[in-house]
């Protein structure tokens, strides 16, 4: 059983298990003081036992609410220590996983080849580079032209053959800092193929971890399913309006937000209070019983 | 990569038995090392699965070779937006960009 709870809003302060706020207040920052997150209103405070991992999704409970039932079974079921059998290889993946992303593991990030603007430098370098030579290509060809042509009219030969040998040299050095630069370029990639090797081992660890979460959550939210379907039935109101309709068989998935959220929280172990502002009991005291936790109630919600 | 179950099986294993010619591999595509080892893999599967085996040489890709310096501008500034949710096509128009039709129709 949980110690009493102590709420303040403002100058009012309730203390116990079954609490009743009248002061207008957000459901919602009651709530997340109650979760000792921060908080938009400065005159709430909770002091209260740590809540357990369901009570970010039914700690507060309200008409308009709205629930993502699949994921807060799942969270009730853990808040039980429910455990399933993907629970080991799950905590084996996310623990290679951090060390994956502990840079301490190696005393270097594996991923870190320079970095991408670096690498493109080394790109634009040896695009360009081949862009000189093949410039360069040209202006030998054109000398090279030059020079026959000179020949052929009889003409003196020598300063195309200079011209032409000055182009050349000049060809010559554009072909070998071309080849530096591509042999440069081609260092860079296979050490950034280390560095992938390294992103798709981790990416491959995600998707392990991110798939064995799915499995686990699937597990749990199965093994409280059926408790929670007949939490569903007494929840009060729900009873009338089936037999009223005549309905019996009604789809779970298409009750209110705040049946479905009333039923999780009275299988889930909450620790700390349940934030209510719904008239679905006679007393607070009712409530905290049938939810079997600490509750405020709040009588004017905002 | 891959156009069939049987051709996609016979990657798989031999992307298992020969983990040194991989370099990477998804599904039903796989790439192999640039060595005649890695080409001699691809033809076995080619010989084995013939259309269902599709063997295509893959390059480097240099930006500052391929493409016009507005292409790499344009893609810079595209991503440095501040307004997430425009499409190129009205964040380029009437800027000094070019245009998505111009790109489409120039080859590389």
């Amino acid at each position: 059983m949980s110690d009493p709870v102590r709420c303040r809003v403002g100058d009012t302060v309730r203390c116990g298990r079954a609490l009743v706020v009248s002061v207008p207040v957000d459901p919602a920052a009651l709530a997340r003081a109650v979760r000792g997150e921060r908080n938009s209103d400065a005159r709430v405070a909770v002091v209260a036992d740590e809540p357990g991992p369901a009570h970010e999704h039914v700690g507060c409970i309200r008409p308009a609410m709205g629930l993502r039932t699949q994921t807060a079974l799942a969270a009730a079921a853990r808040s039980r220590g429910i455990e399933t059998r993907h629970d080991a290889a799950l905590a084996g993946a996310r623990e290679k996983l951090a060390a994956l992303e502990s840079p301490n593991e190696t005393g270097t990030d594996p991923t870190d080849t320079g970095t991408a603007d670096e690498r493109a430098q080394y790109r634009e370098a040896a695009a360009a580079a081949a862009t000189e030579t093949e410039r360069l290509r040209e202006t030998v060809a054109a000398a090279r032209g030059r020079l026959q042509a000179r020949r052929e009219q009889g003409l003196d030969p020598t300063p195309a053959a200079e011209e032409l040998a000055a182009a050349v040299e000049r060809l010559s050095e554009a072909e070998t800092e071309a080849a530096a630069a591509r042999q440069r370029l081609d260092i860079v990639r296979e050490r950034t193929r280390e560095s992938r090797d390294a992103r798709e081992q981790r990416f491959r660890l995600e998707e392990r971890v991110a798939n064995l979460e799915r499995q686990a959550r699937a597990r749990r939210r199965e093994q409280v399913h059926e408790e929670y379907l007949a939490a569903l039935e007494v929840v009060p109101g729900v009873g009338d309006v089936a037999e009223s309709s005549g309905d019996n068989v009604t789809d779970s998935r298409e009750m209110e937000p705040v049946v479905q959220a009333l039923a999780v929280a009275r299988i889930a172990e909450l620790s700390a209070p349940v934030v209510l502002a719904c008239e679905r009991f006679e007393s607070v005291e009712t409530a905290a019983n049938w939810l079997d936790t600490a509750v405020i109630r709040l009588t004017s919600p905002l | 990569m891959a156009y069939s179950r049987h051709a996609r099986e016979s990657l798989r294993n031999v992307c298992r038995a020969h983990e040194g010619v991989v370099v990477r591999q998804s599904g039903r595509i796989a790439l192999l090392e640039e060595t005649e080892f890695g080409a001699f893999q691809a033809l076995r599967l080619r010989e084995k699965h013939g259309d269902d085996i599709q063997v295509e040489r893959t390059e480097p890709f240099n930006e500052f070779a391929a493409v016009r310096s507005a292409v790499r501008e344009a893609a810079r500034v595209y991503e440095d937006r501040d307004t997430p949710a425009v499409p190129y096509e009205r964040f380029a128009a009437g800027e000094e960009l070019p245009d998505p039709e111009s790109m489409r129709d120039a080859e590389l």
